[in-house]
């Protein structure tokens, strides 16, 4: 089974729409629309970005998605283009926060929050593996005859809860 | 009539008002029959709200314009099913459909806990009651659905274009389903916590109502993309909107809720934190519908705007207060004699799983209110879109993944390094040579690289996971592999229906990999009879052909697809759209789909002459394991919800067993009786 799962793996990889594919992604180096327009946020109102805004008569994402052809005609790299966009409209425009001032924040507090949580939770884990009981002695056998164990009861009365 | 439905919903607030009282009443003082009436008063609201729905509905039918929700939502010449769907297409309505689903939901947990769980049920159901008056107030005062226009309008303002489509159907009552039933085991947490009943019976009780929240999570989420796919026109199915994230962020904290109560299940541990997050979750189901309606955080979902924010933002942070101060009065009581033997274990995985997965859900948080932060802070408006979310949920999703691969294959309390070796040995050739291989075709981004290589371990511990199952039962009861199969699902649902859910989330992010790193586009203008290429595809533009109808204009595209040989494979028939109420553009998106890849037409221009298209045209490979994800996770879901009767029976029959022996070695022992 095993072997059939790798033959499958490897017939996705060397299919030939997805080698055909890579090819043309890796071969591009120039400056292409959406790299850019991705990296614009469209103004009207929509939330999108310039390259996924759809509506066919927008007055923003249209015209700026023809600018910006032109613009790379005229040999303006994605970034020449993009400050071009936020000089006229601002911050706002910029389909993600810049790495500068307060935006740091931004791209910085999930790792920060992440690195926080990991470390309280190696902290907790360290406590409760400390806490942990050592093994209770060997008892004499009892004189009380073995009665059904009340633990494996309580695991039964649980598994039929839950079945319910 | 409308005045029925307004008469309805203010009796179901009262119903509601009063099963709190009486439910809390009866508890307190041990009253059974104040409970009993409590309940009943819970099903009476139910009765109302839905006497309210049916009103609205029958309105939407006959076009009654009188009604100021009907001339805003729809039109005579409305097709009748999006007349139906209209019912939640604006904000009154989806709110008294919220309403509608959580009387339906607290009613159904009200009859089950008819005979159980009688310290806690009360307080749970006081506490559904109470959620419900909040949406209750909101329809009796604040947002009315029964409102009456002082001039009826001889016609209506129609349905969103982009709402008049089958996806409107089934994707926000999905959606909606697994919002409000989240409500349910938050009501029985919250319960437990004023009760002070803090053990595993609250989860037990609910554990049912979680999954089926996190299945209409799932589905809804999907159904979205999947809508956003077909509909929208721009190649992709995810945009980072606040209106997903907020569809996404509890689907995340549900998914991590649901592996941490296994760990309390075995071993008591982690009350506090499962408390906390299935109130998370409940808060996080909140703040999305907060988001939808207040037009706080900008998003393509405006339809719903309206001035409800500061009402939602008022119940969000007083459920957050009041939940997390029983929580900090019972956190002595919750603390448990935990026991963690080794970071080579189950629980570490899962513990780390959930700090993952609850990660990604701040991540996705984060990026949603940091706009609002930003202008508060510097009074410069800011946009977080999909490069932050990318860049920064990518790395995590790649632990995430790493993370269920391990799980399924370490043991529980300890792991020794031999064991280790033993179960992963194959899992980590599998995911290495997979590497190997897309390096060698070609493949060269190294989150690719890694990301198709952890895939391929996950489904490899799956695999070792069903192929060990399979041979045990094939060594205990010699039965042909496609029977053990079969039977080992059947006689373990609820574990190897988990380990389908992960084969399927596997699945599903190979395909979103695939297609966020190889779409290509192409976008043309072409004369009839010209033809341009994509990939290995030729198209042809055959021409155009126009219709007009009461409610639409059309204009649409025959494309002719032609292999690299010159073989016709399909005509797709992308088209543009013109509504004439509202008067609305609109593009309806051809998608021819294989396994391989997806090829995806818009008809993105017409020249007047009819005789010159453009065509925006998109090749997306792997697209298509998105979806067939989705259905996976949606499988294995319903297996492990699917109830073991063969099993409750054997367990049962333990149980009457154990009750005679005992009694038989009591009486047996030496002094008994």
């Amino acid at each position: 089974m095993s072997l059939v799962f790798l033959a499958a793996v490897i017939f996705v990889f060397i299919s030939p729409e997805l080698k055909n594919v890579s090819r043309e992604t890796f071969a591009a180096e120039t400056t292409t629309n959406s790299e850019v327009s991705e990296g614009l946020t469209c103004q009207c109102g929509c939330g999108l970005t310039v390259a996924n805004c759809n509506m066919p008569t927008c007055g923003f994402s249209v015209p700026t998605r023809a600018a910006i052809d032109r613009m790379i005609n005229q040999g303006m790299t994605r970034a020449q283009i993009i400050a071009f966009y936020r000089r006229q409209y601002g911050e706002k425009v910029l389909s993600a926060p810049t790495t500068e001032g307060f935006n740091i924040l931004a791209w910085t507090m999930p790792f920060i929050a992440l690195a926080l949580g990991g470390g309280m939770m190696v902290l907790a884990v360290g406590r409760w593996h400390s806490n942990q009981p050592s093994a209770p002695a060997d008892s004499n056998a009892s004189a009380q005859p073995t009665t059904f164990d009340p633990e494996l009861r309580r695991k039964l009365e649980k598994e039929l809860e839950e079945r319910r | 009539m409308p005045q029925l439905g307004k008469l309805a919903l203010a009796i179901a607030l009262i119903l509601a008002a009063y099963s709190i009282v009486a439910n809390i009443y009866g508890a307190r003082r041990h009253l059974p029959d104040f409970v009993v009436s409590a309940r009943h008063a819970v099903w009476a609201m139910c009765a109302m709200v839905t006497i309210a729905v049916v009103v609205l509905w029958i309105a939407l039918l006959r076009s009654d314009f009188s009604l100021e929700y009907v001339a805003a939502y729809s039109s005579t010449t409305l097709p009748r099913v999006y007349k139906i769907t209209s019912l939640w297409g604006g904000q009154q309505g989806s709110l008294l459909f919220w309403t509608w689903l959580l009387s339906i939901f607290t009613s159904i947990a009200a009859f089950q806990n008819r005979r159980r769980n009688p310290e806690i049920a009360p307080y749970a159901l006081a506490v559904l009651a109470g959620v419900a008056i909040f949406f209750l107030l909101m329809l009796n005062f604040v947002t009315r659905p029964f409102d009456l226009l002082a001039t009826i309008p001889a016609e209506g303002s129609d349905l969103n274009p982009l709402l008049q489509n089958y996806w409107m159907a089934i994707h926000p009552p999905s959606l909606y389903t697994g919002y409000v039933s989240a409500t349910v085991p938050f009501a029985f947490g919250a319960a437990a916590l004023i009760s002070g009943k803090l053990d595993d019976g609250w989860i037990r009780s609910t554990r049912r109502w979680a999954i089926f929240s996190w299945f209409f999570l799932t589905l809804g989420n999907m159904f979205g993309a999947r809508w956003a796919y077909e509909v929208l026109g721009w190649g992709g199915y995810w945009a980072w909107d606040p209106v997903e994230n907020a569809a996404f962020m509890p689907w995340l904290v549900m998914t991590a809720y649901l592996h941490s109560v296994m760990i309390q299940e075995r071993k008591d541990m982690l009350k506090v934190w499962n408390l906390s997050l299935i109130g998370l979750a409940f808060g996080l189901t909140l703040f999305g519908t907060f988001i939808t309606r207040s037009g706080v955080i900008s998003s393509v979902h405006s339809f719903t705007q309206s001035g409800l924010g500061p009402y939602f933002l008022s119940f969000l942070i007083t459920v957050t207060l009041a939940y997390t101060a029983l929580l900090i009065f019972r956190s002595k009581q919750l603390r448990s004699p935990a026991e963690f033997e080794s970071y080579l274990s189950r629980e570490a995985a899962f513990l780390f799983n959930n700090l993952m997965l609850v990660g990604i859900a701040f991540a996705v948080f984060w990026g949603t209110i940091f706009p609002v932060l930003s202008e508060a802070v510097r009074g410069v408006k800011i946009t977080v879109g999909p490069p932050f979310f990318n860049r920064v949920n990518g790395p995590l999703a790649l632990g995430l993944v790493f993370l269920m691969g391990i799980g399924p294959l370490i043991a529980w309390r300890r792991t020794t390094t031999s064991n280790l070796i033993r179960s992963f040995a194959a899992p980590v050739a599998i995911g290495v040579a997979t590497g190997i291989v897309a390096a060698a075709s070609g493949l060269r981004q190294w989150y690719v690289l890694t990301a198709f290589s952890l895939a391929a371990f996950v489904l490899g511990t799956v695999l070792v996971e069903f192929r060990r199952g399979m041979n045990a039962r094939r060594h205990m009861v010699a039965e042909p592999r496609a029977k053990a199969l079969v039977n080992l699902v059947a006689k373990n649902n609820r574990r190897y229906g988990g380990y389908i859910i992960h084969v399927g989330a596997i699945v599903a992010f190979v395909g979103i990999v695939g297609s966020s790193f190889f779409r290509t586009e192409v976008k043309k203008s072409v004369h009839v009879g010209d033809s341009f290429t994509i990939g290995s595809y030729t198209l042809r533009f055959q021409g155009l052909d126009q219709a007009d109808t009461p409610h639409l204009e059309s204009a649409t595209a025959r494309v002719q697809v032609l292999s690299d040989d010159g073989r016709e494979i399909t005509v797709m028939s992308p088209a543009k759209l013109f509504f004439k109420r509202p008067q609305q553009p609109a593009t309806k998106v051809a998608i021819r789909s294989t396994p391989a890849s997806d090829l995806y037409v818009v008809l993105a221009g017409i020249d007047d002459d009819g005789q010159t298209a453009t065509f925006e045209v998109f090749l997306t490979p792997l697209v298509f394991w998105l979806w067939a994800g989705g259905l996976m996770m949606v499988l294995g879901t319903v297996i492990v919800m699917w109830p073991n009767v063969r099993e409750r029976a054997a367990i049962a029959t333990a149980l009457s067993r154990s009750t005679t022996d005992a009694g038989e070695l009591a009486d047996a022992a030496p002094g008994g009786d």
